[in-house]
């Protein structure tokens, strides 16, 4: 094999790569979904239980909905990603972001209790920047876990921290995930 | 001593074959059809470089029906994950100790 040779393979083992990832769909539906959410549950953070109820059901709707997409995708698309990553990050999320909160209350830390979910969310998404390669997923969630730790840095009552963090994540991830979808587009 | 290039696998450093691993490497499975078109290849060249990797273990091929239509599933295996990443990376040691030789 000679150097020319060898490059040119490397180059078209990664263009395939490339291919078999934008192929497979970016994580802009889930990025949409979830962002939806969170704009959606700014209207009910003038109460507490409300949100964690609206979270209750509208999480496992949400990942439901992905999942379903995904499926019907894998169908038409001749390419099957790996579903268990998503799933174990989804549930990794719902259960560690819960524990944080519960975890602040229960020790009296409101620090942890206002910002742990939140920063256990955009932590979620590093993990999901790595799945999907996408540094500009991870930009945006280090710039979230910033910016969480900024606000409580600023002492603001736990409505309003509630308020700003999820209207704060969900229009990033929204804002974002619409971005690639128009990228995808752009690659059809 | 033997040279570097002595470590490449003559299964899987030809063009094609590299890049069905490196297709199904970040997926869980790709159909025939679509390996066809992201390959640029024809029917008959990828079935040859698909019976060779088969044959080698790196791959496993699942034909069945869905929607009354035919379809071949192709997988990688653990065997031809791991031969992908070694090739990659025995290539990329070839091409950065050629250029450290061409800079001495």
């Amino acid at each position: 094999m000679n150097v020319d040779e060898a490059r040119e393979s490397l180059a078209f083992s990664e263009y395939a790569k490339k291919r078999a990832r934008d192929d497979m769909g970016r994580p802009w539906v889930a990025l949409v979904l979830l962002g939806s959410l969170s704009v959606a549950s700014l209207s009910l953070t003038n109460a507490t239980s409300p949100t964690a109820l609206f979270w209750v059901f509208a999480g496992p709707l949400g990942a439901g909905a992905i999942a379903l997409y995904a499926y019907r995708r894998n169908r038409s698309g001749g390419i099957d990603s790996n579903p268990v990553a998503y799933v174990a990050i989804a549930v990794g999320l719902l259960i560690l972001s819960y524990a944080a909160g519960k975890i602040g209350y229960a020790f009296q830390v409101p620090a942890v209790a206002r910002a742990g979910p939140a920063i256990i969310v955009a932590a979620g998404y590093l993990v999901l920047a790595w799945v999907e390669r996408s540094w500009l997923v991870a930009a945006v969630s280090l710039a979230l876990i910033a910016v969480t730790v900024a606000i409580i840095g600023l002492d603001l009552s736990p409505q309003q921290s509630k308020a700003l963090m999820y209207g704060l994540y969900g229009v990033a991830f929204l804002a974002v995930g619409f971005d690639l979808r128009v990228g995808r587009r752009q690659l059809l | 001593m033997t040279h570097p290039s002595s470590a490449l696998d003559d299964t899987i450093h030809q063009r094609v074959r590299l890049g069905i691993l490196a297709v199904l490497s970040e997926s869980r499975r790709a159909d025939f059809t679509y390996l066809r078109e992201v390959l640029e290849v024809t029917a008959g060249n990828l079935s040859q470089h698909l019976a060779i990797l088969e044959e080698a273990g790196h791959v496993q091929i699942a034909k069945g029906f869905e929607d009354r239509r035919s379809r071949t599933w192709v997988t990688v295996t653990r065997k031809g994950r791991a031969a992908l990443a070694s090739e990659v990376a025995t290539m990329k040691a070839l091409l950065e100790g050629l250029a450290t030789t061409q800079r001495a």
